[in-house]
């Protein structure tokens, strides 16, 4: 099995007391893009800062390749690319400088830095933008200026936190472009969202935490059917068959008819859609009725993610 | 080659400093306020006291005056506010989560500061000297030699005062608290090493205030270093 490319193990993070991270475990394999979402507070953005190196006290152990990030720091540094949830620059710098300058610290020679500078500034739509002055900058800008700073020495492991906030659709989709181009290149992806329609587009897989712990991680497929949550159908009739009966049969699901012309199944854990939604046409042509739409409706992160906290905080 | 990361941070440093509105007043405004302030009480009997009535001070000594009073709070302030708001616009993690030490961002900060400052120091100097030459006070080696020497004590006072600045601004959260601490605690701190001079007991108060002066910049900068080492961003 390839080793880990992050390890984290029993991460606890305490502020005046306070537990902010409780014991979080989890690894992340090269070249997975691992998706971190939990509701505000939970400490998504503690967690990242502990693996970029912002903060350097806290209990447990985190590795990257190999790299203990309390005593190898500066090798760690140099596998890792961070963005942090809001980027500071020196408001004299243009934008060209203030990248040449992080490149250099990253220890990246000056003629790898003139290539790489403007093709990153290319791909983010900021070449026009590179003599300017960084607070003159919008904050979308600011926003992907922080992304490729992140990406200049093309670390092993890009952390990104919150990297959709403040972006419009546009840039969302291109920084989306940028992850899986950085995946397929081999990078290994970390990133915190808010968002999770983008979190399901995007990642491998995720991780959910919840007042300081990491209760649950895996393929968005993993954890649908670990909790339970249902497949539902919805049945559109032009002209509905004769006979409805057989949209209550029990063994096809939960039937509900929310409008006149339409009836909604909840499939039951483990059901076959495919196969009952052969069952409605045949049934349906059968029974001598027209179909408008059939609509499959699979569990949504954000009906996943609702479902966990709700379970979570019920719990305590 | 690769240039050092403190190096690379001095230069950059030195750059923005130089762009900035405060070098513009350091450079050419602070001397030239102190030459016209010179030339307008150049004649005051208070100013020149004990001097005699057929002597006036020069204009390289009113300089030294006005700078030694003046460059050591500019410096300090100039130093430490400016790592306070880079800290509070998160400037600073940036460069944390680069395979530097971390001590290199503070030594950067001190070394741009205390040059910028010093070379105010050198043109204020320098010009004094120059109006005192126009003035019929011809440019000779005793000139030269306490010109040096005034030059020198305030390298000191400017290396102690940023060294001050440096450590209160990596201790402080916000820009207020940072002047405070200099206006209150630092102004103290930076008089420590004249105090064998004010009590005259020793032979040589010039090398004993430079010793003193320099074993204080260190030990602040010291513990400026391990602060911000330790600092949780």
């Amino acid at each position: 099995m390839t080793s880990p490319l992050l390890q984290l193990r029993g991460v606890t993070k305490s502020y005046y007391g306070q537990k902010v991270l409780a014991d979080v475990s989890f690894e992340i394999a090269p070249g997975e893009v691992f998706g971190y979402i939990g509701p505000n507070g939970a400490g998504k953005s503690t967690t990242l800062k502990i693996l970029a190196g912002l903060i350097t006290t806290f209990d447990g152990e985190v590795r990257i390749a190999g790299a203990d990030v309390k005593k190898e720091r500066t090798r760690a540094h140099a596998l890792i690319g961070f963005m942090p949830q809001s980027c500071g620059f020196q408001n004299w710098r243009t934008v060209e400088s203030a990248l040449d300058t992080l490149g250099d610290l990253s220890g990246v020679p000056a003629e790898v830095r003139a290539r790489r500078i403007p093709a990153l500034l290319e791909r983010f739509d900021l070449l026009a933008a590179r003599t300017k002055k960084v607070k003159e900058l919008s904050g979308g800008m600011t926003q992907k200026l922080g992304l490729i700073q992140a990406l200049l020495h093309e670390p092993r492991l890009l952390v990104l936190d919150e990297p959709l906030e403040g972006l419009d659709p546009p840039s969302r989709q291109m920084l989306k472009d940028v992850i899986r181009e950085r995946q397929q290149a081999g990078t290994t992806v970390l990133f915190s969202s808010h968002i999770l329609s983008d979190v399901e587009h995007i990642a491998d897989r995720v991780g959910i935490l919840n007042r300081g712990q990491v209760a649950t991680t895996g393929s968005i497929r993993d954890l649908t059917s670990a909790f339970g949550l249902p497949t539902e159908i919805d049945v559109w009739f032009s002209t509905a068959p004769a006979d409805t009966g057989f949209l209550s049969d029990p063994g096809l699901g939960v039937a509900d008819q929310p409008k006149p012309d339409q009836w909604r199944l909840v499939l039951t854990a483990g059901a076959d859609a495919d196969a009952i939604i052969h069952t409605i046409v045949e049934r349906t042509l059968a029974g001598g009725g027209r179909l408008r739409k059939i609509g499959v409706a699979e569990p949504a992160l954000d009906d996943l993610f609702a479902r966990y906290i709700l379970e979570s905080n019920r719990g305590n | 080659m690769a240039t050092s990361p403190t190096l690379r941070l001095v230069r950059d440093e030195l750059y923005g400093f130089a762009r900035s509105k405060v070098m513009l007043v350091l450079w050419v405004i602070l001397p030239a306020i102190a030459i016209v302030g010179y030339l307008l009480f150049k004649d005051n009997a208070q100013l020149n006291g004990g001097l005699g009535e057929d002597h006036q001070l020069s204009a390289n000594t009113f300089m030294s005056l006005i700078l030694s009073s003046l460059s050591g709070t500019i410096a300090a302030l100039m130093v430490a506010v400016d790592i306070v708001s880079e800290r509070q616009r998160k400037v600073y993690e940036l460069y944390v989560i680069r395979p530097i030490r971390r001590e290199a961002i503070i030594w950067a900060k001190f070394i741009a500061v205390f040059l910028c400052v010093t070379i105010a120091c050198v043109v204020s100097i320098a010009l004094g000297i120059a109006v005192d030459t126009v003035r019929g006070d011809p440019f000779n080696a005793t000139i030269a030699f306490d010109a040096l020497k005034a030059l020198s004590q305030l390298t000191c006072v400017v290396g102690l005062s940023a060294a001050v600045g440096v450590l209160f601004g990596v201790i402080s959260r916000t820009i207020v608290v940072a002047v405070l601490l200099i206006l209150y605690g630092g102004q103290n701190l930076t008089i420590v090493p004249m105090i064998p001079t004010y009590f005259g007991v020793l032979p040589d108060q010039f090398w004993v205030f430079q010793l003193v002066s320099v074993l204080m910049i260190v030990a602040l900068t010291w513990l400026a270093m391990v602060i911000f080492r330790r600092s949780q961003f």
